[in-house]
């Protein structure tokens, strides 16, 4: 507490009593103290500067002035005292307050003495001021600071109210005003601001309070409940001291603060207490407290669990002695240092290596870092242990990929360029692109896309471009590069669009240098075209088809045959194509194929297509396998033998034709030989017999032998020549015959046989019937079977022959009829038509007729068929070719 | 060499007939000599002497080509016959057709008889080797 009596007492008993002089205005106005000299009239006589400017007056105006016109008004006290001074009693002195000009309050120590002259006469009033406001503010406001500091107040919402004894004057501050909830002009007093107190203890603690302050001097602090002026209950603390001036109390000064809010904090203050706890504890993270002598404050149950420690083993402990640094001495002397340095201010922070209870090493992020008071004192370190296992696994990972990255970017044989996707500027490559492009790591900088890339058309570039801000990406797509000396080579280029950190868009690009694969390409193409000509132009019928025995490819000879295009072909099976047989066969050989993998080779098929169309092949199908060597189809070869199966059959026709014909030769020349040498075997003899024979009438009879058998060997040789006439006659002319009249002629020439014979002829024959034969071998014919039935008649019967003709295919068949003696066809059918055969005990059967019959019917590629039965008859069919 | 009972000549060609006649006459081989002008007339003769249980020829001539029936299907019919006596047949033909030939190596293995093939002209010393008792 200061002293207010001490220090508010002036020195002011050493006054000077000088006499006026001349010189006497000029020493008063230089005087250091504010003096004026007022005489019996209270006007001012003499006055120091000083005293001018603490009051603010005007010097001219002030000499010779009333006190009354400088001060407005004399107080009836001061008046008093000022009478008293002039009876030659100096007042005391006294503490004053005025306004100024600005309305402040100013306060002033004031003496008034007794002014004599050299006669010791009194002949007015000194007065002796000094202006005190500032000491005296300055003492309330050191006063309200103790205050506020003895409270241990925060800041805020303290507000100070003062209280002027002497003129019974109570000032709040702007916060008080606040905290009362009343208006800034808001004017209180001791009773009214009572009255905010709560009715009851508050109100009677306080009451009684303030009376102590202002009777005993007795300062006080309560905690009380108050009524807003807007009604709110809140809790403050007001304070009240008491302050002297030489033992006179002068008024009163004191806080008031609202602690409401402080009691939320408080509760506050724990929740966060308890968060930052549960924090602490709960966090990851290990996390500790050291003093800066590196011994344990706090340890989390983090750190706890990780060590399998109790608080209590290391609280207290050194930080360099926890179980959990791994043995060697240097570590903990590093640690040591570690503490000593952060202690000193420094944030320390590296990776290090801990052991967890099971002793197994754990990579740690560890950090310590000071922490610092309101004073900027450090006053504790904090440790905290991020596990970073995972973090170095995954940094290894991270390493390891980038290796391996960085082997597959160095060794891949595609070019790798990342360039600047604005600007084009190529800013990376691997080695690929440069063993492809000549270009190396030195053109780095001065190189851009645009120089390795053979100009596109505009569109082609802006189409990439604008892909690329589409997508972010752009390819696979074909594009052309140029080396560093200018040759060109396809590549196939993709990019993707990255960013970097500072927002430039890069393009990284791979490009594949695609010379090779497009020679390759190319030459596949040609081989293709080449296989595709081959196949198309092969005369064979090529296809292949897949498991389900659809076309995959045909060649131009199969569509030629099924005559569609080939879209209308690929994908279709044979069903679509050949009718219902000639498809299930050729599915039944697909499956065979197919299931087997053994090729059917060269096998005659035929093929109807849905027109009717027949067509002959020799068809091979082989299996088709994939590369996997599993049967993927089969290829179908079709060599269509149409023609030569038609050729087959004629040459077949021709063989048996001539077969038959060579059969018949050697049959002849068996005649021929055969009769011949009977002939001249019988000449032969008969010499024999007749060089030797003595007996005339015996050599006689011989003669008339060998004339015989010269007459059976000219006729012999007449039969033969006939026969050979037929054979031979190769240039037969066929020509339409009408059989009707033929078979009258015949009957007409043979009319006077007929009626020797007693015979009747029916001809049954159709008029117009027309057939195609030799006209010649026509009448042989007819005039051969008349005369032969009439020749081999039942001798009981007369003989009637009935002629008829019926059409059979390619021929016209005539039927002859008769009712004959018959001729047993079991024993002689098959020497009925051979030369010299005869069958019936007939002196003028010759067996040649048949057999010349025959021949000319042959002749003419008809043919001869007979039904006879013994005893009634017999019925030749001779079949007339129409054809040719 | 004992001469032989009956011989029998099968031909339709007056002339071959004469001839073998007059050679066998000529060598005087046999006592009788039987003639047919085909096969049927001689095997109808034959089969009714075996039914009567007479001896047949044991020596026959045969021709091939004649009309009604010819030598195989004469020859045919004759092997069916109940013959004890083992009967030489000699087949006498201007046929120089193999497949008489054939004929005739078909038949000699069907039979104990004895078969011959002898060509026209026939002359004496073949008649003599020829006419024997089988």
């Amino acid at each position: 507490m200061l002293n207010y009596t001490n220090t508010l007492v002036g020195n002011y008993d050493r006054m000077l009593r000088g006499t006026p002089t001349v010189t006497f205005d000029y020493l008063v106005k230089q005087l250091p103290t504010a003096t004026a000299f007022i005489n019996k009239k209270y006007e001012v006589v003499y006055v120091s500067d000083k005293w001018i400017n603490d009051f603010d007056f005007v010097r001219k105006d002030a000499i010779g002035a009333s006190l009354k016109d400088l001060f407005g008004t004399i107080s009836k006290d001061w008046e008093k005292v000022l009478k008293q001074c002039l009876k030659g009693n100096p007042s005391q002195q006294s503490l004053h307050h005025t306004l100024d000009q600005e309305g402040n309050l100013r306060w002033f120590e004031w003496q008034n003495i007794p002014w004599y002259d050299e006669k010791e006469n009194i002949i007015g009033v000194i007065l002796h001021t000094e202006d005190v406001s500032e000491r005296i503010l300055a003492e309330i406001q050191s006063s309200k600071i103790e205050t506020l500091l003895e409270a241990k107040s925060e800041i805020t919402n303290i507000g100070s109210w003062e209280f002027d004894v002497e003129r019974n004057r109570l000032s709040w501050c702007e916060i008080t005003k606040k905290l009362h909830e009343v208006v800034p002009t808001y004017e209180p007093n001791i009773d009214t601001a009572i009255s905010f107190y709560k009715e009851g203890y508050s109100r009677n603690a306080m009451a009684m309070a303030v009376d102590r302050a202002i009777q005993n001097g007795e300062p006080y602090e309560l905690t009380c409940e108050l009524i807003t002026a807007k009604n709110h209950e809140i809790t403050v603390i007001a304070t009240g001291k008491p302050i002297f001036k030489k033992g006179k109390l002068i008024g009163l000064v004191g806080t008031f603060r609202d602690i409401t809010p402080t009691l939320e904090n408080e509760k506050q203050v724990k929740r966060q207490e308890r968060h930052f706890k549960g924090i602490f504890n709960s966090s990851y993270q290990f996390t500790g407290i050291l003093d800066t002598q590196g011994t344990f404050l706090e340890v989390n149950e983090t750190a706890l669990t990780f060590s399998g420690l109790k608080e209590e083993e290391v609280i207290g402990k050194k930080f360099w002695d926890a179980y959990w640094w791994p043995i060697p001495d240097y570590i903990k002397d590093g640690l040591k240092q570690v503490v000593k340095t952060a202690a000193a201010g420094e944030f320390m922070r590296s990776e290090i290596v801990v052991l967890d209870k099971d002793k197994n090493p754990i990579p740690v992020d560890f950090s310590i870092k000071p922490i610092y008071d309101e004073n900027q004192k450090i006053i504790s370190l904090l440790a905290e242990g991020r596990m970073i296992k995972e973090m170095v696994a995954a940094r290894r990972k991270l390493k390891e990929s980038e290796q391996k990255f960085r082997a597959l970017y160095e060794l891949s044989p595609s070019s790798y360029i990342l360039s600047d996707f604005d600007t084009g500027e190529i800013l990376d490559f691997n080695t690929s692109f440069e063993q492809t492009t000549g270009y190396t790591r030195d053109h780095l900088g001065q190189l851009k896309v645009q120089d390795i890339l053979v100009t596109g058309s505009r569109t082609q570039l802006l189409r990439i471009k604008k892909e690329i801000e589409n997508n972010q990406a752009f390819g696979p797509e074909e594009q052309e590069y140029v080396k560093k000396d200018g040759t060109k080579f396809p590549v196939l280029v993709s990019g993707s669009l990255v960013g970097n950190k500072k927002g430039r868009k890069l393009l990284w690009s791979t490009a594949q240098d695609i010379s090779e694969s497009k020679g390759i390409e190319a030459q596949l193409r040609e081989e293709k075209k080449l296989l595709r000509t081959l196949i198309d132009n092969l005369p064979l019928n090529v296809f292949i088809k897949d498991l389900d025995s659809k076309k995959v490819l045909v060649n131009k000879s199969e569509l030629d045959y099924v005559g569609l295009n080939e879209k209308d072909v690929i994908g279709k099976n044979d069903f679509d194509f050949y009718d219902k047989e000639s498809a299930e066969i050729s599915r039944k050989e697909d499956l065979e194929v197919i299931q087997n993998l053994k090729p059917m080779l060269r096998k005659e098929t035929i093929s109807v297509k849905k027109d009717g169309t027949v067509t002959s092949f020799l068809t091979s199908k082989i299996p088709l396998l994939g590369e996997d060597k599993k049967v993927k189809g089969l290829i179908g070869i079709s060599l269509d033998i149409s023609d030569l199966k038609r050729k087959e059959e004629e040459l077949h026709d021709l063989i048996n034709v001539t077969s038959v014909q060579n059969k018949k030769l050697v049959n002849f020349a068996h005649i021929v030989s055969h009769n011949l040498r009977s002939h001249t075997a019988n000449f032969s003899m008969l010499l024999d017999f007749l060089v030797s024979e003595t007996d005339v009438e015996e050599k006689n009879k011989i003669i008339k032998m060998l004339m015989e058998a010269s007459d059976n060997l000219l006729e012999t040789l007449e039969n033969l020549n006939e026969v050979v006439a037929i054979s031979t006659n190769i240039n037969l002319d066929k020509k339409p015959v009408n059989l009707c009249e033929k078979i009258k002629a015949v009957e007409q020439n043979l009319t006077a046989y007929l009626k020797n014979n007693n015979a009747l002829i029916i001809n049954d024959v159709q008029e117009d019937l027309e057939i195609k034969a030799v006209p010649a071998y026509a009448e042989s014919i007819l005039m051969n079977f008349i005369t032969n039935a009439i020749k081999y008649r039942d001798p009981m019967r007369k003989p009637v022959i009935r002629l008829s003709a019926e059409s059979q295919g390619e021929y016209t068949v005539l039927l002859i009829k008769d009712n004959g003696l018959g001729i047993d066809l079991d024993e002689h059918g098959d020497k009925l038509f051979g030369m010299y055969k005869t069958f019936h005990k007939n002196p003028e059967a010759r067996g040649i007729g048949l057999y010349i019959t025959k021949n000319q019917i042959e002749a003419m590629n008809g043919k001869i068929k007979v039904e006879s039965v013994v005893g009634k008859g017999t019925t030749f069919k001779i079949f007339f070719n129409e054809q040719n | 060499m004992s001469k032989i009972n009956s011989v029998c000549i099968i031909d339709d060609d007056p002339i071959t007939v004469f001839g073998i006649k007059k050679m066998l006459n000529m060598l005087d081989l046999a006592d009788e000599i039987k003639t047919y002008v085909n096969g049927k007339e001689a095997i109808d003769d034959i089969s009714g002497m075996v039914q009567k249980g007479e001896t047949i020829p044991q020596v026959i001539f045969l021709d091939i080509n004649m009309p009604i029936m010819d030598g195989w299907q004469f020859l045919e019919k004759f092997l069916d016959l109940q013959v004890e006596n083992k009967i030489r047949i000699n087949i006498v033909t201007s046929s120089i057709d193999a497949y008489d030939r054939q004929q005739w190596e078909r038949f000699k293995g069907l039979t104990s008889h004895v078969i011959d093939f002898k060509n026209k002209p026939i002359r004496k010393n073949d008649i003599l080797e020829i006419t024997r008792v089988a």
